[in-house]
């Protein structure tokens, strides 16, 4: 529409558009950690179910109702992967849906800062927390007598961990877009998550081929069975169905998130 | 806060030779469903120029700002709409104009567990040639606040710091939604300077507002839109043909008197006072103040006066026309059935 020669003087070059970047990161860092709420849900509600689970079910040893492993190996990859959940999911959708009501959404985008920077940041900072989740957890199990995940398995806990991180941000930016009243917000999050969780195994490990089919095709039960390997099995590799499905939801979270996103609070 | 603002950009100086005009607005509508909020707006906003829009709530001022800040998109059939030379519905250069605009919008909000420096910080670190972070701050007045968190800060307080970040980027265009709502006199009046420091530095502003007294102080000149239309645009001085106005002279009639015992046609009000519209003020108070002596009694109560810009902006967006005195709060009475109508078709030039 306008015939005027398109500003070209300023253009951010590479070395600037990384600048930016970790400047976005620290400061979503800064507003994370300065909200005291976020800090205990994300940190401390984790710990304390683990350190609960472990004077509860400290003394059971392996059987087959953990699949063959102890009680607490078994909890020690599926609360990892709850802490995950909160950090990722639920934090996202919560965070996504007040910061759009009362308008901090909107003041982002009357800055030139770009949407997909502004993303990145999250999921940095996701990906942040739920890194030092899974570190709290394994430490905390280490306390209990849990062994270390082998060696080899190393590399593919880390790749789980982010695998996860990345579906559950997704699903959460998709969640937190479809959510219109932020008061709303924490409620719908648990509606979807609780229930979700109880059925994947998370508590108590499933021993139903329905459930197991029906939950296996949903993120939770894929995500806790993938860390669940990685935690326990020596040179077991990827759990590739169960990584290809969470990516799947991961893929369909971002697809709505992209479509349904708003940073406005009203709606055009 | 303080004045001078220290002008910037010499990049400044390019733009305006590169536009002719800060913002040009050609027939702009907006539907929402069936509801057309904005029915073919134009207006033209000067380099360096403060230009104010009033008009009342739902009358399409927000949705005309929004979409110049490119938050809305417009009908596809509308003409032409150009922010500093860029159309603000075209993607490929939102980035680059958010760099070169600044915002201070109502319903704006900032984290409120940052600190304000962190805040001002925060957001000088996404634009390429932001302002002094420390000098933004004292010049909205928060100096010795910068540590303080956002939340603690009172409703004026954060009104100020959404001003800082409005201006970090150092901006070619500053857009001010309703920027004084919640400040004390005091803290207004600071604001205004603030505003006109920027204007004089090389910022154009574009402002709406609910305070008559504001465009009166700020604007260079005012537009008015109501139902979706410019009804008239102007300098705060002749909007509305106020300069040609008819002076209006009030007072007590005195006691025993009936308006029929006047020298000349007076309109009696609500309040006990009539009122007599003159073309020749000097002349018609003569003639009256000549009958008061001669019959040795006073005139109480006696004041002279114009349009006020409320009076003007109430006739034109229709909300005052032919109610006299329905404003206990406001002293003076409002334009009354005899005055005539100015109001323009539009103001497409």
């Amino acid at each position: 529409m306008s015939t005027a020669v398109p500003h070209t003087a300023a253009r951010p070059g590479p070395g600037r558009g990384l600048a930016m970047l970790w400047h976005q990161i620290r400061y979503e860092q800064l507003t994370f950690w300065r909200n005291p709420q976020s800090a205990f849900f994300t940190f401390i509600l984790p710990i304390v179910v683990i350190g609960a689970f472990g004077l509860l079910f400290g003394d059971v040893g392996k059987s087959s109702f953990f699949y063959g492993r102890s009680a607490l190996q078994y909890y020690i990859a599926t609360i990892t992967a709850l802490s995950i959940l909160g950090a990722c999911y639920s934090q996202l959708a919560i965070v996504l849906a007040a910061r759009r009501q009362n308008g901090i959404l909107k003041r982002v985008r009357a800055t030139p800062l770009p949407a997909s920077m502004y993303f990145t940041g999250l999921l940095a900072h996701c990906a942040l927390v739920s890194t030092v989740d899974t570190v709290l957890i394994t430490a905390i199990g280490r306390a209990y007598g849990v062994p270390l995940p082998s060696a080899s398995q190393w590399p593919v806990l880390v790749v789980t961990v982010l695998l996860g991180a990345a579906a559950f941000c997704a699903l959460g930016v998709a969640v937190g877009s479809l959510i219109r009243n932020a008061e709303a917000a924490p409620s719908v999050v648990q509606f979807i998550l609780f229930p979700m969780v109880f059925i994947s195994g998370t508590y108590m490990p499933i021993h139903s081929d329905v459930l197991s089919a029906v939950t296996g095709a949903l993120p939770v039960k894929p995500f806790n069975d993938a860390l669940l390997a990685a935690f326990t099995d020596a040179d077991a590799g990827f759990a590739w169905r169960d990584c290809g499905v969470l990516l799947v939801w991961g893929v369909l979270g971002a697809v709505v998130a992209v479509r349904r996103f708003r940073w406005d609070p009203r709606p055009e | 806060m303080r004045a001078p603002v220290t002008p910037t950009a010499s990049a400044r100086d390019a733009e305006q030779a590169r536009t002719a005009d800060a913002v040009v607005v050609e027939d702009l509508k907006k539907s929402y469903g069936p509801v057309q909020a904005v029915r073919g707006v134009s207006f033209t906003v000067r380099h360096g120029e403060i230009f104010a829009l009033l008009g009342p709530n739902g009358a399409g001022k927000t949705t005309t700002m929004e979409i110049l800040e490119g938050f809305r998109t417009r009908d596809a059939d509308s003409g032409r709409v150009d922010v500093l030379g860029l159309d603000p519905g075209e993607r490929a250069t939102a980035r680059t104009l958010r760099e070169r605009i600044g915002l201070v919008l109502q319903d704006i909000a900032v984290e409120p567990y940052l600190t304000v420096r962190e805040t001002v910080a925060r957001n000088a670190g996404y634009y390429p040639a932001p302002r002094d972070i420390d000098e933004v701050i004292e010049l909205v007045g928060l100096a010795g606040m910068e540590k303080k968190k956002v939340r603690s800060l009172s409703g004026g307080q954060k009104r100020r710091l959404d001003l800082a970040l409005g201006m970090i980027g150092d901006p070619a265009l500053l857009f001010l939604d309703e920027p004084t709502t919640g400040f004390d006199p005091n803290a207004r009046r600071s604001a205004w300077q603030l505003v006109r420091a920027l204007r004089d530095a090389g910022t154009t502003i574009l402002l709406t507002t609910h305070y008559m007294e504001e465009a009166q102080e700020l604007a260079d000149r005012v537009a008015v839109i109501a139902d979706g239309r410019i009804v008239d645009e102007g300098t705060p001085a002749t909007l509305g043909g106020r300069n040609t106005e008819r002076a209006r002279i009030r007072f007590a009639l005195p006691p025993g008197c009936s308006p029929e015992d006047l020298p000349v046609t007076a309109l009696p009000g609500e309040d006990g006072l009539v009122t007599v519209e003159s073309a020749e003020p000097t002349g018609t108070l003569h003639q009256l103040t000549g009958w008061a002596l001669a019959r040795n009694t006073e005139l109480a109560q006696l004041t002279v006066d114009r349009p006020t810009l409320e009076d003007i902006y109430l006739r034109l967006t229709g909300s005052g026309r032919g109610v006299p005195a329905d404003t206990p709060h406001k002293k003076r009475g409002r334009a009354r059935k005899g005055a005539p109508e100015k109001t323009s078709e539009g103001s497409t030039p």
